[in-house]
């Protein structure tokens, strides 16, 4: 047990931290491996919490303005909830914690842009990205879930950081931004974000560049989960970033129709 | 249900939290209101302390309690109470919205970190809640209790929003110090808090009969 201990020291240091949301990058990814298999650190965890809240009453503790619950009770309003991830029980006692880090922001609409995004200059879009607030980082007591999510992200944030220009288009369903549209040099990623998610073996998802009247069909997708993912769509393609609109349609079948019959989401790039 | 005292609400209050997190579960949106009634002065003291900023605290906790909203399961029952979870998702969510306002705000000196457990608590906007001031006097003697170089990095984590590297730039300490002074110190706060923090088997800071490293 001691040996155990000794060796588990420097977790135990890592999670204390990491509950602080303190961690550097590196040391933040060697413990989130490790807590996915490790009921002791899911316990420090929460213990540190514990403590944490203790420290938050040492604080003033004014009112917040009286507005602020107009516009929580708004924002509730128009925002659905996720549905519980099918295949998790609710509540089996021995998981360790899931945060979730964001959350939807839905009273700032944000306008598309279309911008030649210089390497260092990314970051503004990932920063719209994450202020979409869709950045969940899920710990789960099933590893091939946390190592899905976290390729998920990690495959996210390299398309953004990816150098180069890039068009970025939000798209939205009755005024909620569901997807965002990623087209750079030839190649198209939709990062999903709140899709319904499609029965794959009878309809698809497709992409559209929209031109005026016209519609040409970028590429097709399915949706398999609430969560955040990275969907390529295309590539090889000429003249992706071209359009102005991008609409996103589901169509029965499996293949793009020649042109879109349901569409669900629709965003423009403006400059 | 690890029905639990939370500190600066009376225990009773567990329970009910965890009835009003059913409801939003369940779908209802008055929920949130409740929710809202039960959180919304500590949540808004402890993003208000890191971002030293009312407009942007209030945007936290709007992000926070909608995220609550659109995703409840977030709170794994089992795992510490609903208060604790939910003023480390305020803590979680400020520190991420300090670090990217960090080009506008100026960051508070260490020196100020630092007064501000000197503010007698009397003086602050607090309203007569006995309650809370008893947890709050708790929690000051037990910080008050922690070496200096403990205290110092823990508030600075906690209440400045650094990370374990700025803290250690900060105060001049290796990382690897800066570590472990954050976890001896959280021990030892755990232990000074005694009821005031939940009971919980197997964790790293004790209280459980788990034999600690070096002792």
């Amino acid at each position: 047990m001691t040996a155990d201990h000794t060796e588990h020291a420097s977790f135990d240091e890592l999670a204390v931290g990491w509950a602080l949301h303190a961690l550097e990058p590196e040391d933040e990814a060697r413990f989130v491996a490790h807590l996915a298999g490790c009921d002791r650190c899911a316990v420090t965890v929460a213990e540190t919490q514990d403590v944490m809240a203790a420290m938050a009453t040492d604080l003033p503790q004014p009112e917040p303005s009286e507005g602020l619950l107009h516009r929580i009770r708004a924002a509730v309003e128009e925002t659905e909830q996720l549905a519980e991830p099918a295949g998790v029980p609710a509540a089996a006692p021995a998981r360790p914690l899931r945060v979730v880090a964001a959350a939807p922001r839905p009273a700032e609409p944000r306008a598309g842009w279309r911008r030649a995004v210089p390497m260092g200059l990314v970051a503004a879009a990932v920063a719209a990205i994450l202020g979409l607030g869709l950045w969940n980082v899920v710990l789960d007591s099933d590893r091939q879930h946390l190592q899905s999510t976290v390729a998920e992200q990690n495959a996210v944030m390299n398309s953004l950081l990816a150098p180069g220009r890039a068009t970025i288009a939000p798209l939205k369903e009755h005024g909620k931004a569901v997807a965002t549209v990623v087209a750079r040099g030839d190649e198209v990623d939709v990062i999903t974000h709140g899709l319904s998610v499609n029965d794959a073996r009878s309809n698809t998802y497709v992409l559209w560049g929209m031109d005026g009247d016209a519609a040409q069909a970028l590429g097709t997708f399915d949706v398999t989960s609430a969560r955040m993912a990275l969907k390529t769509v295309g590539s090889g393609l000429t003249g992706s970033e071209q359009y102005g609109t991008y609409g996103i349609s589901l169509e029965s079948g499996r293949k793009a129709p020649s042109r879109p019959t349901g569409v669900v989401a629709t965003g423009d790039v403006t400059s | 249900m690890g029905a639990v005292s939370t500190p600066a609400r009376r225990p009773e209050d567990a329970a009910g939290d965890a009835d009003v997190l059913r409801r939003i579960r369940a779908g209802d949106p008055t929920a949130i209101d409740d929710l809202y009634a039960r959180f919304r002065r500590p949540a808004f003291a402890l993003a208000r302390r890191i971002l030293a900023d009312d407009a942007l605290a209030e945007d936290v906790l709007q992000e926070v309690f909608l995220s609550v909203w659109r995703d409840p399961s977030a709170y794994e029952r089992g795992r510490g109470s609903v208060a604790s979870w939910l003023l480390a998702v305020v803590h979680h969510k400020a520190v991420d919205a300090v670090r990217r306002e960090e080009s506008q705000r100026r960051r508070r000196s260490l020196a100020e970190e630092e007064m501000v457990l000197d503010e007698p608590v009397a003086a602050r906007d607090v309203e007569d809640d006995v309650w809370t001031r008893v947890v709050s006097e708790r929690v000051r003697t037990a910080l008050g209790g922690l070496s200096a170089p403990q205290r110092e990095a823990l508030t600075l984590a906690y209440y400045g929003g650094y990370t374990q590297r700025e803290v250690a730039a900060l105060t001049g300490a290796p990382l690897g110090t800066v570590k472990t002074r954050m976890l001896s110190g959280m021990r030892r706060l755990k232990e000074e808090l005694g009821g005031a923090v939940a009971e919980m088997t197997g964790g790293a800071l004790g209280a459980a009969p788990t034999p600690e490293p070096g002792r």
